[in-house]
């Protein structure tokens, strides 16, 4: 492995005068005890997952290069040079081994933004070229085709044109749509490439929901991806692109609210980090459609009939929607309506456990192995509830907990949010 | 005035240039910008921050190790009472004799709890492989410095000894991990701004 000229460049990631950066880099005092915090860890017991040496990667190189005592005594504070053997230690450990659930964030004993320095730690590497492919081949497909999944508009209206069809059928209205790039609607809703490609039921959930509510919404075809695999990757450049698509078809469409599909990192790097990466705020609402389905509730724009969802549901909360999202309350009030058998994981909400699928982790297939004995945490706490069904609002959650499911024999139906209120929804 | 205490003033005052040199540096960097729309209480957040989510019944680094957190807390609040004690001898103010003796105890206690946080270093393993020559170095020089307080009020050892020991203490906070007496306050307060912004801190009462 070879550090290319932009050594330089990524260095000066950590001399932004950027206060929250100095802070978290000089703060952690290498108590260990976020060891426990975190999945890779405690599924493996390998001393180099603990949250702290992710931390002490980055900050040793900060040391290094930034701080008297790195630069003149670097043996003594623990200063590394941004060599091969670093990088090389950086890519397995901040892409390899860390979802940046913030699970240790949380519970460190001084507060250092665990998650935020293992990002810093990644743009770094994004600058110096050594995202791992695979994750670089999903944000190259999304900057390309406009989806992470390179999937055709034709192939996607096909599957809309379907989908409207059993939709009608399914509610017995044959005016009932799934409206495409329409302007000056109520909502411009978002899907994970996911959903048309491998999950369609789920757009449909959505769909006749939106029909229950008598929602005026709209889907575009030019950008409907909820997902931005460079916030995971780390280069700004290509997440502040993927963000500016989005925000620009509310504009041309003219939609008063952008509604966020079931997605963890897509709400996350939409709603909180979008603004920043473009450097303004968006001029309309932004929400997830977990805050949308529990306002219908709440409203009476839809009701629910909890006798028709009577198999034990237990929930995931997804860590970029809850931790990093504040969005605990309204998944739990939309089950307590939607279904007659509800039990919570332990821990769950703030304090729930990854299920080892965040962090780009799927879309890494040479770190997979790893991935699913960082799941198997997930399976414990599952097969601990007794539940049947595991409800997740996050297609990539789905995604791990489908794997999980068959490689730890569960023997539980994987289902989103959408997914269970379409089930018990009166019309 | 003594040539030591000459000495831990000037050594006090290379201290809080280097810590009020942070200090300013963060404040100059300003509060965080965030484009994002607001969705909590940062306020509420930021409180919650310092003091809730501090607690052994929310913090995970906490309730999973007590007695290290324990030792921690006493070791603190040690740390803490060595400042004062310095800061008041180097006025006129003396203490009553009771409380002298029960600072000394304090101290001692949580020299003790440093000492226990050294040994844990040492033999834990992964504490072992985490840790760099500052670690022992800022642990040695905190705690023994609260062994020769205490018996600088008990009337067991020279001022010159306390002076000087104080002096090569204030000289290496801005070295190394002791700067986390002003990070410390920083990274509490940046982590509440940051939940609260989002709605995560302080969390829901049904939670
Ligand atoms: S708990 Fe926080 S301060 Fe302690 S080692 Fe982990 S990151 Fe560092
Ligand atoms: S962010 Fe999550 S996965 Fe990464 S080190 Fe922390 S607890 Fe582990």
């Amino acid at each position: 492995m070879v550090i290319n000229d932009n050594k330089e460049k990524a260095l000066s990631i950590l001399s932004r005068g950027d206060g929250k950066l100095q802070v978290h880099l000089n703060s952690c005092v290498r108590c260990g005890l976020c060891a426990e915090s975190c999945i890779f860890y405690l599924s493996t017991g390998e001393e180099r997952y603990i949250p702290a040496r992710k931390v002490d990667l980055v900050s040793s190189v900060y040391r290094r290069y930034n701080t008297i005592t790195g630069k003149l005594v670097p043996g003594l504070v623990k200063a590394r040079e941004l060599d091969e053997v670093t990088v090389m230690e950086m890519v397995d450990l901040l892409y390899g081994s860390c979802t940046m659930c913030g699970r240790c964030t949380a519970h460190c004993s001084v507060g250092v933004d665990i998650s935020y320095l293992v990002r810093v730690g990644r743009a770094m590497l994004a600058e110096m070229g050594k995202v791992p492919s695979t994750l670089q081949s999903t944000v190259d497909a999304a900057i390309r085709t406009g989806n992470n999944m390179g999937i055709p508009v034709d192939e996607l209206i096909d599957t809309l044109e379907w989908l409207e069809e059993d939709l009608q059928d399914d509610v017995g209205d044959s005016s009932a749509a799934i409206p495409v790039n329409k302007s000056n609607v109520s909502i411009l809703y978002t899907l994970n490439p996911r959903e048309p490609k491998f999950f369609p039921l789920s757009i449909s959930a959505m769909a006749k929901i939106f029909y229950a509510a008598g929602e005026s919404w709209t889907l575009s075809t030019k950008m409907y991806d909820v997902t931005n695999y460079a916030y995971y990757s780390g280069n700004l450049n290509e997440a502040r692109e993927i963000a500016r698509r989005l925000r620009d078809v509310m504009y041309e469409l003219n939609a008063r609210t952008c509604v966020l599909a079931e997605c963890g990192h897509g709400s996350r790097s939409f709603r909180w980090e979008g603004p920043n990466y473009l450097q303004s705020s968006y001029s309309f609402e932004t929400i997830t459609s977990v805050e949308l389905i529990s306002r219908y509730l709440k409203e009476g724009r839809i009701r629910l009939d909890k006798s028709l969802n009577k198999e034990r549901v237990t929930l995931h909360d997804p860590c970029n929607l809850v931790r990093s999202g504040g969005i605990f309350e309204e998944q739990r009030f939309i089950l307590e309506n939607a279904v007659s058998d509800f039990v919570e994981m332990n821990p769950y909400g703030y304090d729930n456990y990854c299920c080892g699928g965040g962090g780009g982790q799927l879309a890494m297939s040479e770190y997979g192995d790893r991935r699913l004995k960082a799941g198997e945490l997930k399976v414990k706490q599952i097969k601990n509830t007794g539940a049947i069904i595991v409800v997740t609002p996050c297609h990539n959650c789905v995604d791990q907990l489908m794997q999980l499911n068959q490689v730890y024999k569960m023997n539980v139906k994987i289902k989103t949010l959408a997914e269970v209120v379409a089930d018990a929804l009166i019309l | 005035m003594q040539w030591y205490i000459l000495i831990s003033l000037g050594a006090l005052a290379i201290c809080l240039l280097s810590c009020l040199y942070h200090f300013f540096r963060l404040v100059r960097y300003g509060a965080p910008k965030d484009f994002s729309h607001k969705l909590g209480n940062t306020g509420a957040a930021i409180k919650y921050s310092f003091t809730g989510a501090m607690s052994p019944l929310k913090k995970e680094s906490a309730y999973l190790h007590l007695p290290t957190y324990s030792a921690g807390m006493f070791y603190h609040i040690g740390t803490f009472l060595t400042i004062i004690v310095f800061l008041l001898q180097l006025t006129v103010i003396r203490f009553p004799v009771v409380l002298t003796y029960i600072f000394a105890f304090i101290l001692i206690l949580s020299a003790i709890s440093g000492t226990g946080i050294l040994i844990k270093r040492i033999v834990v393993r992964r504490l072992r492989k985490l840790s760099c020559p500052d670690d022992y170095i800022s642990n040695i020089m905190v705690t023994l410095f609260q062994f020769i307080t205490a018996f600088l009020l008990t009337g067991l050892i020279y001022q010159s000894v306390y002076y000087i020991a104080a002096a090569i203490l204030l000289l290496y906070i801005p070295v190394g991990k002791l700067r986390h007496l002003v990070y410390f306050f920083a990274a509490r307060y940046q982590l509440g701004y940051f939940y609260g912004w989002r709605g995560s801190w302080p969390p829901s009462k049904k939670y």
